[in-house]
């Protein structure tokens, strides 16, 4: 052969011999890399911090490959579920915003009573507490009288007296069948046709109606509901009613249709604006218009299964891992109902936060929020049920300014739809994080626990008191009287910023209505405020020339800046990232951070305001940190001399 | 009956007669010094548990990714609440909080929470010994379908050898990391467990669910799933 073709094929020759080795090193696993008892230990934490368990025996196999990138890891890690509750679970512990609260008494509750039907069965009715009504003998009661049915029927008390039947024609003059929303998918329909388990499609599995609303007491499906008139009315607005009753009667009258108490006399307002239109969604319609109802399908109610209010719907008691993994599954009130969904809200809100790594001060200020089904009925139509009551001697009939605008409320979810959330980008002008959300409103009733959660929470500062004896005082002023002062002096001026949200409650009082000084609300003679002025002004600031708005008192000017001023001012103060630092650092470290860690805390506040106020930067160079691989070193410690 | 009360009449001047006992304030003699022990002044850090949340989730893990109410059908079995009450029963108890009541998380165990993960462990590694090698007519599922013990048995008895490389599955299950890296007596000491429940075991009572060797692994999980390495973090 000769020498020119001798070096190609010898190549050739080594080209071929050396394939099967090229192959076998692309199909065998790369081999182990050396790691140590500290890089196990810091995989297994950095695992249980960011996928939310302990690593399984395949990904510590993983781990123990040299082409095993800790960086590129952790990076995935930080675009999951686990990351994300790990984080949210950091303020929830702070915030704890769960409710163990009732949202009730309000004119979205549809209580149920049986009366006895005309052939002796009992006849079950939906009903409202305080509906107005035409007849005397019923206004503001059970749709039926006591004349009619025997018995005095009030909602959440026992009944008086012994049931006679109602006749059929009582009946159908008091009461109406309706198909509500909470049986029908299609209730909008002129003849909704698809129930529950009959005929709806696929219904959302988180949305389970307690079997008392399915199934009426013989067992049968109920495919209507037997509802007071009034009650079923589905027009969006109707008009102030006045009775002509302005005198109360005689301790010894003989009361109409038997009932228990005498029927209401028309308020000033009534007698003024008889015949005015209103919107059927507020609390003022309730009072006045016995042509305001729930709404076609009686969206604007949520049914109870029995006369103290009773069980509406199935959900969790617990689910620490998520609602898609509940602990448990249990009936719960229909007083519950909204108040879950407002936690559901809070936690998808934090959760959005961390797993689209917005900008953390966000969770003050961003006008975004998330709704499902059930938030979508409640801001659309049951939050303007709260509003209003003494607010209407301002001329404030429904809430002009809602911290939620129902406009912005996506119009594509039904009640039922629980599983479904929509991302809502502007909640409304006054709209602040977390501080407008109901759920927090409600959690921190007053605007000193709100004020308190928000210095606590977000700026890492507690208040103690100083150590000194107090003494009587009459000073109203928290921010000058002894004692009182080292804390209120800056507690009321941040209070001052909820000073326009009423307290236990979320409706906002609008700086055109409700001046901060006010000069129509003033003392009287007697030194007292009128009842709807000493609801919302303060008479310890008060005089015979004008009245200070609740809790406004130390700064009108943060008062008139709302929520939403104080998320702008509390995020631009440098405890803010230094606070979230520390929190986050903290949760790390699985300790509290002292002055030794205080260049860790600086490194890391740095990298965080850096990153745009990003955790995913924050925590990334936790878990790379020096100070989380050493953190909570058993090897150093428990194991020393340990032979288990 | 007089007799009884002759016979108490003659006691009580006796116990009357009984001098006081005196407790001397201090030690009638010196102590002795027996060695004197430097004060430890490092600064010390609190043991880091693992969050509930991350134990549930591992738990759910090792039960086959199951949802948690699966995993209490599962554990529960047809024994009813011998092995596994509700996770309703376990969740204040694993130092959950409660934010609807503004119970914070617990941080450190206390002997409830001891207990549960106790209970909790049992149940995991009795379900996964059913699960993993009880045959019940059929062959054991293949070792990569088994929940804990991911490794086949050896026929006949297990010796030292045998037991370290199935020991190293559980050890890197429970506890992230080799066998072989442990405190160098941990893997004799489990073997000795081993092998003390399977000698036991064999005796014929108590009538036990288990084989002599399926209680032998049975004890080394619930020697691994009750470490304390395993629930620190």
């Amino acid at each position: 052969m000769p020498r020119a073709f001798r070096l190609p094929a010898l190549f050739v020759l080594l080209v071929l011999g050396c394939l099967p080795l090229a192959f076998d090193a692309r199909s065998a696993p790369p081999p182990a890399a050396p790691r140590t008892l500290d890089d196990y230990r810091h995989f297994r934490i950095t695992a249980i911090d960011l996928l939310g368990r302990m690593p399984t025996t395949a990904e510590i196999a993983a781990f123990e490959r040299s082409d095993f990138d800790l960086d590129r890891w952790i990076d995935a890690r930080l675009a999951e579920p686990g990351y994300v509750e790990r984080m949210a679970r950091i303020y929830m512990d702070v915030l704890r915003l769960e409710p163990n609260l009732l949202f009730q008494n309000a004119s979205w509750e549809l209580y149920r009573h049986d009366v006895l039907g005309p052939d002796g069965k009992p006849v079950t009715i939906y009903y409202r507490e305080n509906q107005r009504r035409e007849r005397p003998d019923t206004d503001g009661e059970f749709c039926l009288s006591p004349d009619e049915t025997g018995v005095v029927i009030r909602a959440r008390q026992q009944d008086m007296g012994t049931p006679k039947k109602v006749t059929q024609k009582m009946l159908d003059a008091a009461t109406v069948l309706v198909k509500p929303w909470w049986l029908y998918q299609d209730y909008r329909a002129a003849t909704p046709a698809h129930r529950y388990g009959d005929g709806w499609k696929d219904p959302d599995p988180q949305y389970r109606p307690v079997e008392s609303l399915l199934n009426g007491a013989d067992g049968k499906p109920v495919t209507e509901v037997r509802v007071c008139r009034e009650e079923a009315r589905a027009a969006d607005t109707g008009h102030v009613y006045a009775s002509g009753r302005t005198k109360a009667l005689p301790k010894d009258a003989k009361l109409p249709g038997g009932r228990f108490r005498p029927p209401p006399l028309d308020k000033p307002y009534a007698t003024q604006h008889q015949g005015q239109e209103l919107a059927c969604d507020t609390r003022t319609a309730l009072d006045l218009a016995p042509d305001c109802g729930c709404g076609v399908g009686l969206e604007r109610c949520v049914p109870g299964d029995s006369n103290n209010g009773g069980n509406a719907f199935y959900y969790p008691n617990h689910m620490p891992l998520g609602p898609g993994a509940p602990l448990d599954d249990a009936r719960q009130s229909q007083q519950r109902w909204f108040p879950y969904w407002w936690s559901r809200e809070a936690v998808r809100f934090i959760d959005d936060l961390f797993a689209s790594d917005r900008d953390f001060r966000d969770i003050l200020t961003s006008k975004r929020t998330f709704v499902n089904g059930p938030l979508a009925q409640f801001y659309r139509t049951i939050q303007r049920s709260n509003c209003c009551g003494p607010e209407a001697q301002f001329g404030m009939l429904e809430e002009s300014e809602p911290l939620f605008d129902p406009k912005n409320v996506p119009g594509d979810l039904d009640p039922h739809d629980v599983s479904t959330w929509k991302a809502v980008d502007d909640r409304g002008p006054h709209a602040a994080g977390i501080l407008t959300m109901p759920m927090f409103l409600e959690k921190y009733a007053s605007a000193r626990a709100r004020a308190a959660a928000v210095y606590n929470d977000f700026l890492c500062k507690s208040f103690s008191a100083e150590n000194q004896q107090l003494a009587p005082s009459t000073e109203p002023n928290l921010t000058i009287r002894p004692g009182c002062k080292t804390c209120h002096a800056t507690l009321e001026p941040l209070s001052a910023y909820f000073a326009r949200v009423e307290p236990s409650s979320f409706v906002f009082l609008p700086q055109a209505r409700f001046p901060v000084h006010s000069t129509t609300c003033k003392l009287d003679k007697n030194g007292k405020l009128n009842g709807g002025c000493n609801a919302l002004y303060d008479p310890a600031f008060a005089d015979a020339t004008g009245a200070t708005l609740r809790s406004a008192y130390s700064s009108p000017q943060h008062a008139d800046e709302t929520p939403a001023g104080a998320a702008q001012d509390i995020t631009k103060m440098p405890e803010f990232a230094q606070c979230a630092v520390q929190r986050v650092t903290s949760s790390f470290l699985g300790r509290q951070t002292t002055a030794d860690d205080a260049a860790l805390l600086t490194s890391l506040t740095t990298t965080f305001v850096g990153s745009g106020y990003r955790m995913k930067a924050l925590v990334k160079a936790i878990v790379r940190s020096d100070a989380y691989r050493r953190s909570n070193d058993l090897s150093s410690s428990t194991w020393r001399g340990d032979a288990r | 009956m007089r007799r009884a009360l002759l016979v108490i009449g003659l006691l009580l001047p006796a116990c009357a007669a009984r001098p006081p006992q005196i407790v001397q304030p201090g030690p009638s003699t010196p102590m002795v010094s027996a060695g004197v022990v430097p004060q430890d002044s490092a600064p010390k850090q609190d043991l880091r548990m693992v969050p509930p949340e991350a134990y549930m989730r591992t738990y759910l893990q090792l039960f086959g990714g199951l949802a948690p109410l699966d995993v209490q059908k599962r554990a529960r079995g047809g024994d009813g609440g011998q092995l596994f009450d509700t996770w309703d029963d376990y969740v204040s108890a694993l130092g959950l909080p409660d934010y609807r009541l503004d119970i914070p998380r617990q941080t450190q165990t206390n002997a409830l929470m001891v207990a549960t993960f106790e209970r909790l462990g049992v149940a995991l590694c009795d379900r996964a010994v059913e699960h993993d090698l009880q045959s019940k007519g059929r062959p054991p599922p293949p070792v990569g379908e088994r929940l804990v013990f991911a490794f086949e048995l050896p026929q006949g008895t297990v010796d030292a050898a045998a037991f370290a490389p199935r020991f190293d599955t559980l050890h890197r299950t429970f506890l992230g990391y080799p066998a072989s890296m442990a405190p160098p007596k941990r893997g004799a000491r489990f073997f000795q467990l081993y092998s003390d429940v399977v000698a036991n075991h064999a005796k014929d009572e108590p009538k036990s669910r288990f084989s002599p060797i399926e209680a032998g692994w049975a004890a080394v999980c619930y020697g691994l799933v009750r470490h304390p390495e395993f629930h620190l973090y």
